[in-house]
């Protein structure tokens, strides 16, 4: 494969995708069609079978769900996939480039979702001060995973599905035995 | 001593040589520095995070670090640095901690604690820098160095919590630590000499390990840690 330019319009549009995702908005909501398909979605596209979807009310039953020791299988799996995909876009596009643009894209989106995220913290109360920090760890990996996926040109990944649920509001907290938790 | 002040980056272009190039050097440095330690250390570190929780913390951390990489870079570019010259690999000879690849989650903790604070003391010494664009961005630094020196103290509290905890990060601390008063450059520094001078830095090396030495003992002490003492002065 050759190396080509990186195309910054995706970059752009993705960017425009993220100015326009109503970050945090939703966590705590009950739960509609739309949050249940993109979590199916998700799952399935990460490789696990059928998944119930449960919902965490507020932070500090987000918290708990967070620090249970060892995540399962599915940040793994992510990561693995993202491994992947960071490898395919490295053989497209020249390799410094490519980390200049992920590391500048992730910073200007964790500084919009750090915000993002106290709004949200306060609107609710009880968040622990650091969860605000991992919120927007996880919503800023969450763009980064995307924008990895999407300049490997890989638009079936389940970082699609991931994004759309926080950009509908969501935080989605991980899997935990055969639930899938939304926040 | 001197009394000249640089309030913009176009003004920097009228400072003397000797100013400009100390600049210069600072700002690389922290660019190439903030960047390693993303590299080496937090980004390897998510691996490593026993819970969730921790894993989305230290992305956070991550991303912070790199931003400030980011952050040191632009104003290099700004100044007329080139880019190459901002990253590993172009000459910048890295820290020498940085020749040691993370392995527990432990050591990541121990280098939050004790490794960040130093960083924290660098950034409070360019808090009155001459050169204000590098000040705002010392400024703007701050907050996240703290934060990051926290996280460092809350998972130490965590962790000592039992005695293998306990054990497990004392030899990652007594492992890191003999390198890191070395942060802080040689006694006899004709950097520090020429940064002092005008004003660009405020505080002489050593001044800085000393204070450095005092803050960490105390951090560890809080927890019921030892730094082991260091026979080779830096």
């Amino acid at each position: 494969m050759s190396v080509v330019p990186l195309p910054h319009t995706l970059l752009d549009a993705l960017r425009a995708e993220v100015a326009a995702a109503s970050w945090f908005a939703a966590l705590g909501e009950p739960l509609i069609e739309g949050d249940r398909a993109d979590a199916r979605t998700y799952a399935d596209a990460l490789g696990f079978g059928p998944i119930e979807i449960g919902l965490a009310h507020d932070w500090p039953e987000a918290e708990r769900l967070l620090q249970t020791p060892g995540p399962s299988g599915w940040w793994d799996r992510e990561d693995a996939l993202r491994r992947t995909l960071l490898t395919e876009a490295e053989a497209r596009y020249p390799e410094r480039v490519l980390w200049t643009a992920l590391t500048e894209l992730t910073t200007h989106v964790g500084d919009l979702v750090h915000g993002k995220a106290a709004t949200a913290a306060a609107r609710m109360g009880h968040a622990a001060p650091a969860s605000i920090h991992v919120a927007a760890g996880a919503a800023a990996q969450a763009v980064y995973q995307l924008a990895v996926a999407r300049l490997a040109a890989r638009k079936d990944s389940p970082f699609e599905s991931k994004f759309r649920l926080f950009a509908a509001g969501r935080w989605p907290l991980g899997i935990v035995g055969s639930r899938l938790i939304l926040f | 001593m001197t009394d000249l002040v640089v309030k913009t980056v176009e003004e920097l272009k009228d400072a003397p040589e000797e100013y400009r190039e100390a600049v210069a050097k600072l700002v690389i440095s922290h660019a190439v520095n903030e960047l390693y330690g993303a590299q080496v250390f937090d980004e390897p570190a998510i691996a490593y995070a026993p819970t969730a929780y921790a894993k989305w913390l230290t992305c956070r951390v991550a991303m912070e670090e790199y931003g400030h990489h980011v952050r040191f870079k632009q104003l290099g570019l700004q100044i007329g640095i080139p880019e190459e010259r901002m990253v590993p690999g172009a000459g910048k000879k890295p820290l020498s901690i940085f020749e040691f690849p993370l392995k527990t989650w432990e050591e990541f903790v121990a280098i939050k604690l004790l490794a960040d604070l130093a960083e924290i003391l660098q950034v409070e010494d360019l808090l009155h820098c001459t050169f204000h664009p590098l000040r705002n961005l010392a400024r703007a630094t701050m907050p996240e160095e703290r934060f990051h020196a926290q996280f460092g103290e809350d998972f130490t509290s965590e962790l000592i919590k039992t005695p293998e905890g306990k054990a497990t990060l004392q030899t990652a601390v007594n492992e890191y630590w003999p390198y890191l008063p070395k942060f802080f450059g040689g006694s006899k520094s004709r950097n520090n000499e020429i940064f002092r001078k005008w004003k660009i830095k405020q505080r002489t090396n050593d001044e800085m390990r000393e204070d450095y030495v005092k803050r960490a003992t105390e951090v560890a002490t809080k927890y019921g840690l030892t730094l082991p003492e260091i026979r080779e002065a830096a």
